[in-house]
């Protein structure tokens, strides 16, 4: 799976696979640390409002930024192979074809990709390489030529999703 | 309230700001041509969209006014053939197989069959005369395959026309054999 680096993974790996050796006293240590004998100690009030304001924080960036799929519509991976590329965008109907909304990312040397929500329908895009050149989807159907004199590929959302 | 019914009607009528990135000489044309289209009750977004494509690949201003005008026709004839209940992106994805050669008698017989969204079976039948089926061919098998199959069956179908096609098998024979394969037994290929 791994091209490069395939030992240091390998190590990593073996590393967090080790069993983890816990000293039997620890329980003991850290409930004793935590609430000594006779402690009476309780939490800041502030505490609470802090921790409340980082559950809410937590909530509204959730899930992280990959939006969620449109009613019905489906989230598609989209991938180009673009070793030389310096850039990659994803530009399609679905981000008024503006290169700037959807870069992509290298996944691995080379290999480009991006997740988009999709409504269900035809939606046609293109990848726009450093910038320049518009390449089609090798993976998926053409789009009629409309004379705008760079290919165009087409992916088709059922509705209910994939 | 008639304030805000002026409001509403002003703003419907208003241009799309998006077409701002159009050049000069496109503009006007592509914004009457959008204009005639919303007063005939045909959706907008994909003639918004298709010059948008045209102005981000650099097209000339007359090829862009030709696309959008070319898909206003295409989506008009596309509702004639589909019905006035069409949703936009049937109408969409109708457009694009009757401008890949699909016979519009093809579309309506496809709505009397198919239960449910015609997203899919237009979408495939687009594409495969995009691949270089023959569109009566085409036409014939998505007509048979429409009344029983999923959509998720019907993308599989177009999936494997193509591998055949690309694997080198004349794009008629590769779709006759495979839509009579899953004709015989639905859901399998």
């Amino acid at each position: 799976m791994f091209d490069a680096g395939d030992d240091l993974v390998e190590r990593i790996v073996r590393h967090l696979r080790e069993p983890v050796r816990v000293d039997p006293a620890l329980d003991a240590r850290v409930m004793r640390d935590i609430d000594p004998p006779g402690s009476t100690a309780r939490a800041h009030p502030w505490t609470w409002v802090a921790l409340a304001a980082i559950l809410a924080a937590l909530l509204v960036v959730w899930p992280w930024g990959s939006a969620p799929a449109p009613e019905g519509g489906d989230r598609r991976q989209f991938v180009l192979v673009a070793p030389r590329a310096i850039t990659v965008a994803l530009v399609g109907d679905f981000n008024d074809w503006d290169p700037a909304r959807t870069p992509m990312h290298a996944t691995r040397e080379g290999v480009w990709a991006a997740v988009v929500p999709l409504p269900p329908g035809r939606h046609r895009y293109a990848f726009l390489v450093d910038g320049a050149e518009w390449r089609a989807d090798p993976a998926a159907p053409r789009a009629a030529d409309d004379g705008f004199g760079a290919p165009t590929s087409v992916a088709t959302v059922e509705a209910g999703g994939t | 309230m008639i304030l805000v019914a002026l409001l509403a009607v002003a703003q419907a009528t208003a241009p799309d700001p998006r077409l701002e990135r159009l050049d000069p000489a496109a503009r006007p044309p592509v914004v009457q041509l959008v204009d005639s289209a919303r007063a005939m009750g045909l959706p907008t977004e994909s003639l918004v969209q298709r010059a948008l494509e045209g102005a981000a690949k650099g097209a000339p201003a007359a090829s862009i006014v030709a696309a959008v005008r070319r898909l206003a026709a295409d989506l008009g004839r596309a509702r004639d053939a589909l019905g006035p209940d069409a949703v936009p992106a049937e109408l969409d994805a109708g457009a694009a197989a009757l401008r890949a050669g699909a016979p519009p008698a093809a579309l309506t017989t496809l709505r009397r069959v198919r239960r449910g969204s015609l997203i899919v079976p237009l979408a495939v039948l687009a594409d495969l005369v995009g691949s270089g089926v023959p569109a009566d061919s085409a036409a014939a098998a998505v007509l048979a395959l429409a009344p029983s199959i999923r959509d998720v069956e019907l993308m599989e179908f177009r999936r494997a026309v193509e591998r055949d096609i690309a694997l080198g098998a004349p794009p008629a024979t590769a779709v006759r054999v495979n839509a009579t394969a899953r004709t015989a037994r639905p859901g399998r290929p």
